[in-house]
């Protein structure tokens, strides 16, 4: 299996998304990480996972952990309320959001590079990109290791349907299939785009 | 001079002027010169490790090690936090009330530890009590980072500094506790008053908004208490094996690693977890260092600068004292304090000599080194440890406090500490 097989569709953000609206599409669909897209097209970050859940942590707190301990309920929960008006551009400039290197594999990568390429950047999302450096999709954490479990003798349907359906289109997301990309990606207003140019342009169906 | 040691002084003021500049990192610099001098033939492996007085002074560096160990597992119980939100909420939204009591906390505490550890943990509670109140944690920032140099004056584990003067002098724990402790006191209400006068007096916290700070539970931030319980034993009883040095002559550096082993069985925390906590590059800088400067005193350079400076001072130690002290507080600002004072030590101690059984017109003049260098950190954001790290939190946090903004309180706050210490000194070695 190559990365052009492996890789899938998923929504990313720009830099106008606000930070709450970065969670809510990550929690939406899954995500293990979310990819930012600039004016181009061109991918300019990937913000795994940790650091989603970093964009409520203040400095202060990541500086001295054993603050976090002392807030109350009200209180933790109001910075996740301060994410709506941060932009992720926003987060990138102030230095909240690292993007200094961008975990990305080629089409023809095989699976052993894209697990390389996730455990040197410790990200659970890479890139798949072509040689213009035009973002193809993204393999995902959960589909390079449903490939890693088939190339290693286990089968199920849930693993076959993991393999053969982009995360996008799995049911029960809130919204379903095809439905769900189309609100994620038709309004210009609308800071949440596709990656890859459009629909199923990056492959992802074997 | 011989040539290798014309040649060693060029390689000194070559790598100080790389250190003062920043144009490498200390580090670097400070074993790039300790390297040269090897080339150069200006020292050897017995001279460099073996001899206090021309190589590393591992006295120094074991205490620092210690104390970096024992402050590590300390931090972790969580007190630190509980008592500066405890001073947040005392203060009942008064912000001059907020600021003082901080200012006290961490002069205590860096009196206790050392300065750059004290303001990593002061730092980040500050911002998150500003943070609350929706203030400026800038004027607190700044009051801390010069309240953490003043209180580390106090004492010999305070500030690097005194660790090497005392090393290189042979003054206990108690020395500084007699010379400078009382001092520091008047200093610090000295410092509480300008605090006032510098941003106490602007400052306004919206009533509204303070209520907020009671709502803060600072005791959960202590995660174990029994843990801490037993830690607070071990600091006590290094404090005691400090001040009872005349008793038992067990060195300081060792007092603190038997400390640091006692505080890592007592927690039983995992190796990765103590020796994070461990600031490898200041040993590391600390011992290129040591080696830069034990090198000028290998090849006489220390020698014939003390009998030129011995020739010139005569018996004005008055004079001596006070040139200290202003010309101390002066390079201070401009270049790093460790630095300063790991050079200027074996010069004073070739001019007025060890501790033991000095007079005190001369103790003076070793008195004046430390009021100079420890206080004159204040007057830059570059003058000491605590003020670049105090400016990297609050840079990381948003709140950017540029060199000059530092610098133009920093130099009023050290004018007048500096002006303060003088008649103190002459009072106490000389009247």
């Amino acid at each position: 299996m190559r990365a052009r097989d492996l890789a899938e569709i998923v929504p990313t953000a720009t830099r106008d998304t606000t930070g709450a609206e970065a969670v809510h599409i990550a929690a939406e669909y899954r995500l293990s990480a979310l990819a930012v897209v600039g004016p181009e097209g061109l991918p300019i970050a990937l913000l795994p996972g940790s650091q989603l859940l970093a964009l409520v942590v203040p400095p202060y707190v990541r500086d001295d952990p054993q603050l976090a301990h002392v807030f109350s309920e009200d209180a933790a929960e109001e910075f996740c309320g301060r994410l709506a008006s941060t932009t992720i551009g926003a987060l990138i400039d102030e230095g909240m959001v690292s993007v200094k290197r961008l975990p990305a594999v080629g089409p023809d990568d095989t699976i052993l590079e894209i697990a390389t390429a996730m455990v040197e950047h410790h990200c659970p999302q890479v890139l798949v990109r072509d040689a213009d450096g035009a973002m193809l999709g993204v393999v995902t954490l959960s589909r390079a290791l449903a490939a890693i479990a088939r190339l290693a003798g286990e089968d199920s349907p849930g693993l076959r349907t993991r393999l053969d359906v982009d995360l996008v289109d799995l049911p029960n997301l809130g919204h379903t299939g095809q439905d769900s990309m189309d609100a994620a990606a038709v309004s210009p207003a609308d800071p949440v785009q596709r990656s890859g140019g459009g629909p199923n342009s990056g492959g992802g169906t074997p | 001079m011989t040539v290798t040691a014309w040649l060693a002084l060029v390689v000194f003021v070559a790598a100080y002027a790389l250190i003062a500049t920043e144009k490498v990192h200390r580090v670097k610099a400070a074993l790039g010169g300790a390297a040269a001098m090897v080339i150069i033939g200006a020292t050897r492996g017995h001279s460099a490790f073996f001899s206090e007085s021309t190589g590393v002074d591992w006295n120094v560096v074991f205490l620092l090690l210690g104390m970096m160990i024992i402050v590590g597992v300390l931090r972790t119980t969580g007190i630190f936090e509980f008592v500066a939100i405890w001073a947040a909420k005392a203060s009942k939204g008064r912000p001059f009330r907020m600021m003082a009591l901080l200012v006290v906390i961490t002069a205590v505490a860096s009196a206790l530890l050392d300065n750059v550890t004290t303001v990593l943990l002061i730092a980040p509670v500050t911002i998150l009590v500003c943070d609350r109140v929706r203030i400026s944690p800038i004027p607190f920032l700044l009051a801390e980072a010069m309240a953490s140099n003043i209180g580390g004056t106090a004492t010999l584990i305070g500030d690097p500094p005194n660790i090497i003067i005392a090393s290189r002098a042979g003054f206990s724990f108690n020395d500084f506790l007699v010379h400078l402790a009382p001092l520091v006191v008047v200093l610090l209400v000295i410092f509480v008053g300008l605090c006032w006068l510098l941003w106490g007096r602007s400052l306004h916290i919206d009533p509204a908004r303070a209520a907020a700070l009671q709502g803060l539970r600072g005791r959960d931030a202590i995660t174990d208490r029994a843990l801490l319980g037993r830690l607070g034993g071990v600091l006590l009883l290094v404090l005691i094996g400090f001040a009872t040095h005349t008793v038992h002559h067990i060195e300081p550096s060792l007092i603190a690693m038997l400390g640091a082993g006692a505080s890592i069985l007592v927690s039983k925390a995992d190796q990765s977890d103590f020796l994070r906590e461990v600031e490898w590059e200041t040993l590391v800088f600390f011992a290129g260092l040591f080696i830069m400067v034990g090198a000028l005193v290998e090849q006489g350079v220390i020698g014939q600068l003390a009998v030129a400076l011995t020739g010139a001072v005569g018996d004005q130690y008055l004079a001596a004292a006070m040139v200290m002290l202003f010309g101390s507080a002066a390079l201070s600002g401009i270049v790093d304090n460790i630095p300063y004072v790991a050079t200027m030590s074996p010069l004073v101690l070739d001019l007025v000599g060890p501790a033991e059984g000095l007079p005190p017109p001369k103790q003076g003049v070793w008195w004046a080194l430390a009021l100079g260098a420890d206080l004159g950190g204040n007057a830059t954001a570059v003058g000491a440890s605590a003020n670049v790290v105090v400016t990297g939190i609050a840079k990381r946090n948003g709140h950017p406090i540029s060199f000059w903004e530092f610098t133009k309180y920093g130099l009023v706050v050290t004018v007048v500490t500096i002006v303060a210490a003088a008649p103190y000194l002459y009072w106490r070695y000389y009247a």
